[in-house]
């Protein structure tokens, strides 16, 4: 389990949350984009677990197996980042998001690609921001698509000996009507993560400035 | 409409605001759409109220001037907020917060009016700001975005607008109120920093950093934080907001609803702590949906992570296999459920119990479950603990039963359940071996069938003391055999519920052993009886001879000299003398066939004892000394005289046969007063003891020594009748007999005989009866006897007497006689062949009821004499001349 010392304080883990927030919102624009629809992302709940909690997190939520979309990123902190899906969702956001033009069987064969792509747009959207926002560059590996079970996603039975952390989101996608349900969790290690509870004081510091005002705009 | 509104008037309408649309500019300003809030806050159905004009839910005493601002502000297509007091369906007044906005097409004419709803009626104390309902917020720029912002949010209570370049933060009168502002400045507009101002500064951090994520890019704002009022109280509130973003993605504002939730929380917080408490999870699940809202504590009971909603399937699939699923299955009923959850990490298993109801809310969605689930594993424990218990009871049940099944089958008793009718209900295998029917043939016959018919009556008799009283113990009878034998049978019975449970056992061959041995001591008692006899007669015929010689001999003497007298009558004494001894003799013989009369009479015990000292003596011999420890003066007791020298006499052979080596006999005497005794009456006694110093007698010995034919003498040496003799004659005088005796020690002997008066010279026999010769001269005495030589002794005997005598051989003869010589008296013998002298009596008396008999006999049943009647005496043979002439003249006198 994870110990209190890599555990976020309650106000990192806010903003942390507020980072993403912000991530997901710009994917969400650039998602409507390309719908041409409207799409709504629920403010995402963030928890800090290790591997296989994470991994028992999503078994317990999740009963079929899932699809991923995996990105690694690099730079001041590194990492994975994953966007998971179930796999029966699947099919239904490549739908929406070709905006329900396609048979099932035209989705199916550009599924893995609209995923991909849909994948990209989210987790960039997400990573970049948060890169922009603390002003961190990071480099963003070319998205991969993953199927299996959530071990599989998670490595958990062959990562047994690193102690890597995951900050696991949950986010609810709602594009043209459809409850599409989605996780995003976000795999470093203990000094990514020490590096990110630095830069996040930083950025509550920049964002509401030491006497507490907000600097907005 | 729905062109203009799209999905945003779907999702208000969903919400639980009461919404409500307009058509303002077709006559009549009808309502062309309510939603379900709506319904449920003026209790009108849509079909009742849609075409009617929307102000008809106005009170008759709505407040003119916010009417008048309402109207206002409608004509001229703006939005506005009133309090109004309107009327519900059932005639309750409400105050109903009006929010209307009107909705613009392309062409910004407003071509709907929206309006929304809120009862305020009951919130309490409401500062009446500005102390009457008015517009509170007239901007129209604000008024249109809450209608919009209405979509984002399901309630919305105090609403605010944070415009971003205007730096400038609007709110209406509830946030106002909330935030503890003035209504008419948060109308017109504060500082942003407003926003930040009355929050608790634990939150205050959290909440800056949700705005920054705003400001910053984010869409949606979600934070539920508390606001410390004034009076220093604190309230929680959720705040919801979005971003509204111009064309190039600049944020224009940031807008959203207030919601007051610190009872919502407190409640949260009360329930939270009753499910963690009580150990209670809760869950809803709408039919047909795919997840289930749960709480907490249901997620720690299933051993899952806590969360708000899980999937169906993963709370059903932590539910054990065999068990009915935690949500939804076959029958889907709200009823008690129990089932087991397997922990997914530890694989622990529990027992969990469901209830739940069903809440129909009229939703096209389906059917709500609202469900609390909790352990029973401590309770379904102890109940599996007394299943176990319970199923073991039941095994050892089945084992004891297995047992009795056992000894049902395989005993060798007849064993047989009986009802109480005597119906046989069940019989044991037994039954088939000892009376060959098979025990189905038997179930349901009658128990009686089977009965010796002999037995049958006494049978059913016991069987009902079976049923009615006690149980059977040793009961004997007989049952036929299936060919139709005999088997003795022994029962023991118990009866228990209404069934007499019977068991019996075939004591046939133990009957017939019995009576083996009966038969054996039968025939050894008959062997036993010849040899005494034998003893008898041996003694007997030496007895007789001697006293025959003496007989003999003196007769002979008087033959061969008749003429002296003097010593003729020396002769004719002695020899009459031993005729005498000869009379004594038969006399104990007849009394130890005990055919003899018993005569009980007043007896001088001292003389008789004292007469048989030299007969003691005589048979005691000279190993045993015999003393006489006797009573001063006489005393009479209550006995028959020769039976009670027998009895002495039979003691006293006892006690010298008890000192083989000699000894000491003691014939003693005493008073003895009983009060009280099982055998004895009160009254005064004799104790006659016999006393013997000899081997004495083992307790066994003891208690048979009354029994008849018991003797521990050798085969030849006794009869076994002595003490038997002895203990019959007592009772039959009214007393009874005691024995004491130690092993080594001897023997005491004790007759306990009732004492009598003595009538003076009672106790001289055969004397009453002389009487004067002349009297019975001249009567005629009929003698029958079918001895010659007796018959001859008789008439000769009578003629000298005097009497006239006719002779008789026989019954038949006699008869004759009678009727031919007319006798006076009928002198008969007992035993004769042919008639015996009772029936020759008999018939004499039914022609003669008068005539005297006296009956001569040397052995006498006296019944039969009895049976004669009144008028006859018995003269025992052998008998002296004298003793003949008293009893004829006694006859004769009593004539």
């Amino acid at each position: 389990m994870i110990g209190t010392s890599i555990a976020l304080e309650e106000l990192e883990r806010d903003a942390l949350t507020e980072l993403v927030n912000i991530g997901v919102s710009r994917a969400a624009v650039s998602l409507r984009t390309m719908v041409g629809e409207q799409v709504f992302l629920s403010v995402p709940s963030l928890q800090v677990v290790d591997r296989v909690m994470a991994a028992a997190l999503i078994r317990e939520r999740e009963c079929d197996s899932l699809i991923a979309v995996r990105q690694d990123f690099e730079g001041a902190f590194s990492g994975r980042a994953l966007l998971i899906f179930p796999e029966a969702n699947s099919l239904e956001l490549v739908r929406a998001v070709t905006s329900g033009e396609l048979s099932g069987k035209e989705a199916q064969e550009i599924e893995e690609e609209a995923l991909l792509e849909t994948g990209n747009i989210v987790l960039n959207g997400c990573l970049g921001t948060i890169a922009n926002m603390l002003r961190k560059p990071l480099t963003i590996s070319l998205p991969q698509l993953l199927r299996g079970d959530s071990q599989q996603l998670f490595n958990v039975s062959t990562s047994l000996t690193d102690h890597g952390v995951v900050l696991f989101l949950y986010i609810n996608f709602a594009i043209s009507d459809r409850d599409i349900r989605g996780y995003i969790a976000m795999i470093m290690d203990l000094p990514s993560l020490q590096t990110l509870k630095v830069l996040i004081a930083e950025f509550i510091e920049h964002i509401i400035g030491p006497e507490g005002v907000a600097h907005e705009g | 409409m729905r062109s203009l509104c799209g999905t945003l008037l779907d999702s208000l309408a969903r919400s639980g605001q009461a919404v409500a649309v307009v058509d303002h500019r077709a006559a009549g300003s009808p309502l062309i759409f309510v939603n379900a809030a709506f319904e449920q806050l003026t209790g009108y159905r849509d079909h009742e109220v849609l075409g009617r004009d929307w102000r008809f839910l106005r009170s008759a005493d709505a407040d003119p001037a916010a009417i008048a601002a309402l109207e206002a502000a409608v004509a001229e297509a703006r939005p506005v907020t009133v309090e109004l007091r309107d009327v519900r369906k059932n005639g309750e007044v409400f105050r109903d917060r009006l929010h209307i906005t009107p909705i613009h097409d392309e062409t910004g004419a407003a071509v709907f009016l929206l309006s929304m709803h809120s009862d305020v009626t009951v919130e309490p104390d409401r500062p009446e700001s500005g102390s009457r309902p008015e517009a509170l917020h007239e901007q129209p720029g604000v008024a249109t975005e809450h209608a919009r912002r209405a979509g984002t949010v399901s309630r919305a209570s105090g609403g605010w607008e944070w415009d971003v370049p205007g730096r400038r933060l609007y709110a209406d009168a509830r946030f106002a109120e909330l935030y503890g502002l003035a209504p008419g400045a948060a109308a017109g507009g504060l500082p942003t920093d407003t926003f930040f101002a009355p929050v608790h500064p634990a939150d205050r951090m959290r909440l800056r950093i949700a705005v920054a994520g705003i400001m910053h890019g984010a869409d949606i704002f979600a934070k539920e934080y508390r606001i410390i009022n004034p009076d220093g109280s604190v309230r929680w509130v959720a705040a919801r907001g979005s971003s509204r973003r111009g064309a190039d993605h600049e944020l224009l504002s940031f807008e959203g609803i207030l919601t007051d939730i610190t009872d919502q929380k407190r409640v949260e917080e009360q329930l939270r702590i009753v499910q963690t408490a009580g150990g209670v999870g809760t869950f809803e699940h709408v039919s047909g949906f795919g997840t289930v809202t749960v709480s907490d504590q249901f997620c720690r009971l299933l051993g899952l992570h806590a969360c708000e909603a899980l999937p169906v399937r993963t709370v059903n699939a932590v539910v054990h296999p065999d068990d009915p699923p935690l949500i939804g299955g076959q029958d889907d009923d709200s009823s008690y459920r129990e089932f087991r959850v397997v922990h997914p990490e530890t694989g622990e298993v529990r027992w969990l119990a469901r209830r739940g109801e069903h809440r129909d809310e009229g939703h096209a969605l389906g059917v709500r479950f609202i469900g609390a689930i909790y352990d029973v594993t401590a309770a379904k424990e102890a109940q599996e603990k007394l299943r176990q218990f319970a199923e073991t009871l039941e095994a050892r049940v089945r084992e004891r039963t297995k047992e009795r099944d056992r000894v049902w089958n395989n005993s060798r008793d007849l064993l047989a359940v009986v009802g109480e009718d005597g119906i046989l209900r069940s019989v044991s295998p037994s039954w088939t071996e000892i009376l060959g029917y098979r025990p189905d043939e038997l179930a349901g016959r009658h128990a009686f069938e089977l009965l010796h018919p002999d037995d049958v009556a006494m049978s059913q008799a016991a069987f009902r003391a079976a049923v009615h009283d006690h149980g059977l113990t040793d009961f004997e009878t007989r049952l036929l055999h299936r060919d139709g034998t005999t088997r003795w049978t022994s029962w023991h019975t118990s009866h228990e519920d209404g069934l007499v449970f019977a068991y019996g056992r075939d004591i046939t061959l133990e009957k017939a052993r019995a009576e083996d041995l009966h038969r054996a001591e039968e025939q050894l008692r008959q062997a036993q009886k010849m040899e005494a006899i034998g003893q008898l007669t041996g003694g007997i015929a030496h007895d007789f001879n001697n006293l025959l010689q003496a007989v003999y001999g003196n007769l002979d003497l008087i033959r061969r000299k008749p003429q002296d007298s003097t010593r003729v009558g020396r002769w004719a004494e002695n020899g009459l003398q031993a005729a005498e001894r000869g009379v004594k003799l038969t006399a104990q013989l007849l009394a130890f066939s005990r055919a003899q009369r018993l005569e009980l009479r007043p007896v001088a015990i001292s003389a008789l004892l004292r007469g048989m000292e030299d007969m003691l003596t005589r048979t005691l011999g000279p190993m045993v000394r015999a003393t006489f420890d006797l009573l001063e003066g006489e005393h009479g007791v209550f006995a028959d005289p020769t039976q009670l020298e027998m009895a002495v006499l039979n003691l006293a052979i006892n006690a010298r046969d008890a000192m083989p080596e000699g000894g000491h006999l003691t014939i003693e005497t005493r008073l003895h007063s009983v009060v009280h005794d099982l055998e004895l009456a009160p009254g005064g006694y004799l104790a006659l003891r016999v006393i013997d110093d000899g081997i004495g007698m083992p307790p066994e010995v003891k208690a048979r020594a009354f029994d008849p034919f018991f003797t521990t003498k050798d085969v030849g040496k006794g009869t076994g009748l002595g003490l038997s003799q002895v203990y019959g004659m007592v009772r039959q005088a009214g007393g009874a007999t005691r024995i004491e005796s130690t092993p080594g020690k001897g023997t005491a002997v004790t007759l306990l005989l009732r004492l009598a008066e003595l009538a003076s010279g009672a106790a001289l026999s055969g004397e009453e009866g002389r009487a004067d010769d002349t009297t019975a001269k001249a009567a005629t005495v009929l003698v029958v006897d079918d001895d010659p030589d007796v018959r001859c002794f008789l008439a000769n005997s009578l003629a000298t007497l005097g009497y006239l005598v006719v002779e008789a051989k026989d019954g038949h003869t006699a008869l004759q006689a009678l009727d031919e010589a007319n006798p006076d008296l009928m002198l008969v013998d007992f035993a004769m062949p042919g008639m015996n002298g009772a029936q020759v009596a008999s018939i004499a008396r039914t022609r003669r009821p008068d005539l005297p008999i006296v009956f001569a006999s040397g052995y006498a049943d006296t019944a039969e004499i009895d049976a004669v009647g009144m008028g006859t005496a018995v003269l025992r043979k052998p008998f002296r001349i004298e003793e003949l002439e008293a009893a004829i003249v006694s006859a004769l006198a009593r004539d």
